[in-house]
């Protein structure tokens, strides 16, 4: 699966599962998921180093949520041992589900990380520069000068450094760094400066966004506030369709202000990538998934994926409705074979 | 003036939404126990940052962009990225990567939307860079705009008091630098707590006031990142004391080169 | 096909024109030489022809001019890209994208094409410069010859009418200069271009030349058929230095174009060069059996040699050799196997220390070094960081060996390139260092600098320094060099007498001994007649 609108929706898509749910066997559902896929992506021998890394991670940020929330929450009946009352903040019961709770903040964390570590991974730094809008064309033009000076700049410094080391610099202080630094910038900045002479002889510009501007961006701005308003009813008892229309309409306000502003700007690539069949399915899946996860959120009398420990603590049920969503992040797997 | 006018009000409406959506796990009472607003904080949160920082991209483009502040901010991002990643780094106290004091300077220099592009993209950047694109990110994108951003606030002073090319510019450069190196900690842990599901209700008393939900956080970031937000406060002073002036001759010098507000070109 | 009346321009704030009042007219198809002294205004004169000169620069212009049937100025740069394509002289700062054919793909993207038409002339412009090969290649990773042909096509894709050029060979080693300019006039008769180049090497280009065009400092120009222009200039390459010595005429633009000479056996030749005699002193800088291996694999294999106290070394090789490898592991900067021996001392341990005490290393940018306020603050840096003291009027003093005598308190990053290069010269030798070692320093130099950079050479051997240069320039070698080491595949290939290197190695013999493949002389200074 190579396509980067495929990966775009299996991200979306598992993010909003993950966070949606607390439920603990979904969530190492998923996460064995992201391992496999993991060792997918690295080369032989690496796989393994990968793994340890990532296994002491998650591990550590589970151990490290449990602890936490073992000493601040003193809620649920199991209770291990005391800690004496007069301390401030995490004086109190030490009970077994506040543990529990707290480890599985840790795995929904861990989830998270490795999402985004697998989509790094299955994305080229250009695809995921592509991915920024057309309407942003100056900025996005911004961060691929920034990645091709990158390399050039490092070999810069380690040559800046070493005529100044030759010269005598003993690099010891912070003020060491001034005979490193200011010829950086004065030979960067010159070459920022030809670059852009180099620009604009081919013809590059940036004066297309202008008749109404102004307007669009107030606009932006009442979007923004719709969205954070129709959060906020979410949270109190208004009725949840005020919300959604809010959300849809400050959305398609912004995907129109997108549409409109990027069209002065030239198209981001001159090549598109290949749809295979695999990542057709895929995307559709994903978006299935994702639609899937986003009504049974709002509907009140579907399954859910919640989970509590509190207040005493037991076995998760699951539904076969989580454990498809659960899967589904795994389908990338599939899709490689088939490549 | 227009301009300004337009910066300065899109800036105040980011703030607001911004101090909102952060304060928000203090100040809002859970109504409801179900797992549908566990999920909400973080994601209603994320898509709240990415809209302002869509805002305030958009204003600048629409602004003062053009094609010599674009190889411009290019180029120095590069910069800021190399040093952030930097094999034998800047000799500084642990964990401390010098990242800022770039950023706070082009702020202090050039204003405050080129602060504000300066400090978001060179997380940006990167972050594409080491391959860590993460949910995070536009949080560190938003807190690092703000530092350079709000440099301007200490041109203002400087300028009131006179005091360029004094050493109570440098002075005054280095406590904004220590300042914001808690501060920036400080407000990174709280985009991140929502992920945490503290604000969902379980792990806090429910009905939990405001000061009693400020005591826990403030414990909470005690116990995780005091200790490197001293490094970095510790860092951006010694760096902002060294290297402020002779790296701002240099900005000075290209500013008048480079003169983003060209009157000879042609639109 | 191009156009100038009366065209005069200043930069803001600057009340002294660059250019004064410059009429000249550039026919369809030719290629034209522009040259002048730093600073002469030649990369503005350049600018003119696309509108970046006042667009983006701002400043006052008066006059007109036009370029196919359009204005520049009024049309501004944007509308000029497909008129004009141009090149610039930094291989390394052109480029937004890293990827060779998005980086071509640009200039089309900016024009709105079509993904089709986008697509085909890629491919076409690819073919033309032999660019399929590292198509989809990292830019960064690519040499400096590959880089600037994907400027050119950069430039070309557009379909332009004039293809200006402002240095493009300055930063590239001879053979891929000579390379890059062999496309550059083969593109020019294919489709018709109209070529201006600005160059200092004007040797690679006078055979293809018709036009030439000198800036004067005074803002005005010569323009004539190369012959006639050569007559006028004081600083030619030597081919035409040794044409007017023989006073042949009309001068020859290229050493096949030369007549041939037939030497007098009795016209004996003046030769005052240095016999090289192998010195037995403790006091050289002794390199035995020099290993280095970089990334796995051999860079340099099993080289020695010794630089003696007042001798100059000029040290050749192809691009990618490793000589500059050579020199950093010689300062102990990356490790080596073998022995280093200074002045006696076998100095393996605590490499890097001890030659910093004894050596002066100046890099082949000589802005890396340059940080500080005032030029006399840059020599304060090194004789702090060696713990040294010298007097205000002693470093003053100094300055003058450099040409600087009036520069002291100037802001080292305002000079112009020879002197911030002499700048840099000076506060790597103000420690009074017994070796010099340096690694291309004529890159981008002028006639007149190189002219200065030889005096400084000759006072320093004068002071019984060693020097070591490492240099694809073989006329300045040739100047110089009391012995030539030419380096190949990591290993010594030649090491002796610079008379038979340059004489009888292809790729290394200088323009007179092109000229007088008989005799022992390589510089125009050999000869006999004035």
């Amino acid at each position: 699966m190579t396509v980067t609108t495929a990966w775009v929706l299996w991200l979306l898509s598992g993010m909003v599962f993950i966070l949606s749910t607390r439920n603990p066997l979904y969530l190492l559902i998923t996460i064995l998921m992201f391992y496999w896929l993991g060792l997918k992506f690295e080369k032989e021998r690496k796989g393994g180093q990968w793994i340890k890394l990532n296994l002491r991670f998650m591990l550590t940020i589970v151990g490290l949520s449990g602890l936490i929330n073992m000493l601040f929450a003193h809620t649920g009946k199991t209770v291990l041992f005391d800690l004496p009352n007069g301390w401030p903040l995490i004086g109190g019961a030490v009970t077994l589900e506040s543990i529990v709770y707290g480890a599985i903040n840790g795995l929904v964390i861990g989830a998270l990380y490795l999402l985004f570590n697998i989509f790094n991974k299955a994305l080229s730094v250009k695809q995921i520069t592509r991915l920024i809008p057309r309407a942003f064309h100056p900025i996005a033009t911004m961060v691929t000068i920034s990645l091709t000076f990158f390399p050039s700049i490092q070999q810069r410094i380690r040559e800046i450094r070493e005529a100044q080391l030759i010269r005598g610099n003993p690099m010891k202080k912070v003020a060491d760094w001034l005979p490193i630094l200011i010829p950086l910038l004065v030979s960067s900045l010159e070459d920022a400066f030809l670059l852009s002479e180099s620009m604009t002889s081919r013809g590059f510009h940036t004066h297309s966004i202008r008749k109404y501007s102004s307007l669009y961006l107030v606009l932006l701005i009442i979007s923004a506030f719709a969205v954070f308003a129709g959060w906020i009813f979410g949270l109190y008892d208004y009725p949840k369709l005020l919300s959604i229309g809010l959300y849809i309409l400050a959305a398609l306000v912004v995907i129109i202000i997108f549409v409109v502003s990027g069209r002065g700007n030239p198209s981001k690539s001159y090549k598109q990538e290949a749809w295979h069949l695999g990542d057709k399915i895929a995307s559709m899946s994903f978006s299935l998934a994702l639609m899937t996860t986003l009504a049974l959120l709002f509907m009140d009398n579907g399954p859910t994926f919640s989970y509590s420990p509190y207040p005493v603590i037991a076995f998760p049920q699951l539904h076969w409705t989580g454990i498809v969503l659960s899967l589904i992040p795994g389908i990338p797997l599939l899709i490689q074979k088939n490549d | 003036m227009k301009r300004n006018l337009s910066g300065i009000f899109t800036n105040l409406i980011i703030f607001v939404l911004g101090f909102l959506s952060l304060a928000a796990p203090f100040v809002l009472p859970q109504a409801r126990n179900s797992g549908a607003h566990n999920a909400s904080f973080p994601i209603m949160i994320s898509l709240i940052i990415g809209l302002c920082l869509i805002i305030v991209f958009y204003e600048i483009q629409i602004s003062i962009i053009d094609n010599k502040m674009i190889a411009f901010l290019g180029v120095l991002i590069a910069i800021n990225a190399a040093i952030r990643f930097l094999e034998n780094a800047i000799p500084g106290p642990a964990g401390f990567s010098p990242t800022f004091f770039l950023i706070i300077l082009i702020g202090y220099t050039f204003g405050g939307r080129m602060g504000f592009l300066m400090g978001a993209m060179t997380m940006f950047v990167s972050a594409l860079i080491t391959g860590g694109v993460g949910p995070w990110l536009p949080g560190q994108m938003i807190t690092a705009g703000w530092v350079g951003q709000s440099s301007v606030l200490v041109k203002w002073i400087v300028r009131s008091f006179n005091w360029s090319d004094k050493p109570g510019e440098v002075v005054l450069l280095s406590v904004f630098g220590a300042v914001w190196g808690l501060l920036y900690g400080a407000i990174m842990n709280l985009w991140f707590w929502p992920f945490l599901g503290a604000a969902s209700g379980q792990s806090w008393l429910q009905n939990a006031g405001f000061l009693e939900n400020v005591g826990r956080y403030s414990t909470y970031y005690l116990a995780t990142s005091l200790v490197w937000d001293i490094a970095r406060s510790v860092g951006n002073v010694l760096t902002l004391a060294f290297l402020t002036r002779p790296v701002i001759k240099v900005f000075h010098r290209f500013k008048i080169r480079f003169s983003f507000q060209v009157s000879g070109e042609k639109s | 096909m191009i156009n100038l009346t009366d065209l005069s321009f200043s930069y803001p704030g600057s009340t002294s024109p660059v250019l004064h009042e410059v009429n000249l007219h550039i026919p369809p198809g030719t290629l034209t030489l522009v040259t002048g002294a730093s600073g002469s205004g030649k990369s503005t004169f350049l600018r003119c022809l696309n509108g970046l000169v006042p667009h983006f620069t701002g400043g006052q212009i008066s006059g007109s001019i036009t370029v196919g049937e359009v204005d520049p100025i009024t049309s501004g740069p944007e509308t000029m890209a497909t008129r004009v394509g141009f090149v610039f002289q930094e291989p390394e700062a052109q480029f937004v994208f890293d990827v060779v054919e998005d980086e071509i793909a640009f200039s089309l993207e900016n024009a709105g094409l079509a993904r089709d038409e986008i697509d085909s002339r890629i491919s076409s412009i690819c073919k033309f410069l032999h660019l399929n090969s590292i198509r989809t290649k990292p830019i960064h990773q690519i040499s400096g010859g590959e880089k600037q042909r994907v400027a050119v096509a950069s430039a070309l894709v557009n379909h332009p009418q004039v293809l200006v050029l402002d240095e493009p060979t300055s930063q590239l080693d001879p053979h891929s200069a000579n390379e890059l300019l062999r496309y550059v006039v083969s593109l020019k008769e294919k489709l018709g271009l109209t070529v201006l180049l600005a160059e200092h090497r004007l040797e690679r280009l006078l055979p293809f030349t018709d036009l030439m065009i000198h800036l004067q400092s005074d803002g005005q120009c010569l323009i004539g058929p190369p012959e006639e222009i050569l007559q006028e200039l004081d600083l030619v390459p030597p081919i035409i230095t040794v044409a007017r010595r023989l006073h042949i005429k009309p001068l020859p633009l290229s050493i096949e174009t030369f007549p041939r000479i037939v030497i007098p056996e009795t016209m004996v030749p003046t030769l005052e060069k240095k016999d090289w005699k192998p010195q037995t002193s403790d006091g050289g800088l002794d390199v035995q059996n020099f290993s280095v291996t970089l990334e796995k694999s051999l860079v340099i294999d099993h080289i020695s040699f010794k630089l003696n106290p007042g001798e100059i070394i000029a040290l050749l090789g192809p691009n990618g050799v490793g000589k500059t490898t050579l020199l950093r592991a010689m300062m102990g900067l990356i490790p080596f196997e073998g022995n280093l021996v200074l002045k006696g001392q076998p100095i393996k341990e605590n490499t890097l220390s001890m030659m910093i005490q004894a050596v002066g290393y100046l890099p082949q940018n000589p802005n890396d070094l340059l940080f500080a306020e005032t030029v006399l603050d840059e020599l304060e840096v090194t004789l702090q960081n060696h713990g040294l003291e010298k007097s205000h009027t002693e470093l003053v003093q100094f300055l003058t060996h450099f040409g600087l005598p009036n520069h002291q308190d100037d802001y080292p990053r305002d000079l112009s390139v020879g002197e911030r290069q002499r700048t840099a010269l000076a506060s790597i030798t103000v420690h009074d260092p017994d070796f010099i070692l340096l690694d291309e320093p004529t890159r981008g130099l002028d006639y007149e600098n190189k002219a200065r950079l030889v005096q400084l050479f000759q006072k320093w051997r004068d002071q019984n320094k060693g020097i070591l240069v490492v240099t694809h320039d073989v006329e300045f070698a040739a100047l110089l060099a009391d012995r030539v080491i030419i380096l190949e595949q990591g290993k010594v290939r030649f090491s002796g007498n610079p008379q038979e290197a340059f004489h009888h190695f292809p790729g290394y013999r200088t323009q007179t001994a092109q000229i007088f493949p008989d005799s022992p002389w390589i510089t125009p200074e050999d000869l006999p007649f004035r």
